[in-house]
């Protein structure tokens, strides 16, 4: 297995979570599909709209607000691209530190035994 | 274990996704029902008429006689051909029952512009053709602002979509009330907000603005030389649908023609 397939926090050398492991997560999942499919659902028919959409409502919105003014010559829908990278970012960040976690809890109990 | 992760994140969305922020109901059902069904006081009476006749402009105007006297009130649609919901809510406005007044609507102003689903007709953008001290400066803007003279108003509102929000996206202005001095721009913004804006679409509130009264705009022609109480009112495509644009426009239509005493809605029974 070769070094990138491992991500270590900056300043330890323990602790580490596979790339693999952070990606098929349950939290990175779950966040990708709370930030994606309520804000889908709103954006296919506005009656789908939902308290859930709020936050990709407002990453959404505050996107095209800033792209509006210093690029007005884009179409509203091109901005699904940066928002859909945004969610993976989000998800997998959150991902992380949920395995991050799950990893130092595993290690803290094994300690203990 | 990431199966049931997805099945539960799932279920919880199909769970709590509205049955639609538009249709809840709440007061705008009464002031709907008020505008579409005919009063205590009797029936209306309608008359049709055709401005700027054998041109290619020729347009309908539908003139509609509440049974008691009050204020006379002016829709206009598809001043900008493209922006659909003016076009199919001032139709509708043709079948509505006013309580009290004259209702006026010419709901395709720019016919060409209509037909061809562009915002300009064969003269340009329309609401540009007003300007200060001038005549109007095209055969249709005339046409348009002779039938306004003769029936001189004492409310005007006219209908349009943006693409973005105004106050927002720099270039847009829609989810607006643009605005006379005298008139209830604010009242019938927060009435918007109350009626068609779910607290979790924020950017979507209606914001209510002043306007020039001497620009080139039809509502700001109405305001300045018969000195009546003009709107211009904006929805935007920004994240919303045809239907719900449509819903928000009758909503504000409806709330126009209340506030100036044209439609009555019981007092808070
Ligand atoms: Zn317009």
């Amino acid at each position: 297995m070769s070094d990138d397939d491992w991500l270590v926090l900056p300043g330890t050398d323990r602790t580490p979570v596979s790339i693999g492991r952070v990606v098929t997560s349950p939290a990175t999942i779950g966040t990708f599909v709370l930030l994606v499919v309520p804000f889908a659902l709103g954006w296919l028919k506005s009656a789908l709209f939902s308290p859930l959409a709020l936050p990709s409502y407002v990453l959404y919105g505050i996107g095209t607000a800033i792209g509006d003014a210093i690029a007005p010559r884009f179409d509203f829908w091109l901005y699904w691209i940066p928002f859909l990278a945004s969610c993976v970012g989000i998800s997998v960040t959150i991902g992380f530190g949920y395995e991050w976690w799950r990893e130092r809890a595993d290690d803290d109990s094994s300690e203990r035994l | 274990m990431r199966r049931r992760t997805i099945l539960a994140a799932g279920s919880a969305l199909a769970g709590t996704v509205a049955a639609g922020f538009v249709s809840q109901p709440s007061g705008d059902h009464r002031l709907l029902t008020a505008a579409r069904e005919p009063g205590d006081a009797g029936e209306t009476n309608t008359n049709t008429e055709r401005l700027l006749p054998g041109t290619v402009h020729e347009t309908r105007l539908h003139e509609i006689d509440a049974p008691r006297d009050g204020p006379t009130a002016m829709v206009f649609g598809g001043i900008h051909g493209d922006e659909r919901n003016g076009i199919a809510v001032a139709r509708e406005i043709t079948e509505w029952h006013p309580d009290a007044g004259t209702l006026v609507v010419v709901p395709e102003t720019d016919r060409v512009a209509v037909e061809n689903d562009e915002r300009e007709g064969v003269d340009g953008n329309l609401n540009r053709h007003f300007p200060a001290d001038r005549e109007p400066v095209s055969e249709l803007a005339r046409g348009i602002w002779d039938a306004v003279e003769t029936r001189d108003p004492d409310v005007v509102l006219d209908l349009h979509r943006s693409l973005g929000i105004y106050d927002f996206h720099r270039q847009y202005v829609g989810q607006a009330v643009f605005h006379s001095p005298d008139a209830h721009g604010d009242a019938l913004a927060d009435a918007l907000d109350d009626d068609s804006v779910p607290w979790y679409l924020p950017f979507h509130r209606f914001t209510a603005r002043e306007t020039d009264l001497s620009g080139p705009l039809l509502f700001q022609k109405a305001a300045r030389e018969l000195e009546a109480s003009t709107y211009l009112f904006e929805t935007t495509e920004f994240l919303l649908d045809q239907p719900t644009r449509n819903e928000m426009t009758r909503l504000a239509a409806a709330r126009v023609l209340e506030l100036h005493g044209l439609l009555e809605t019981g007092g808070d029974a």
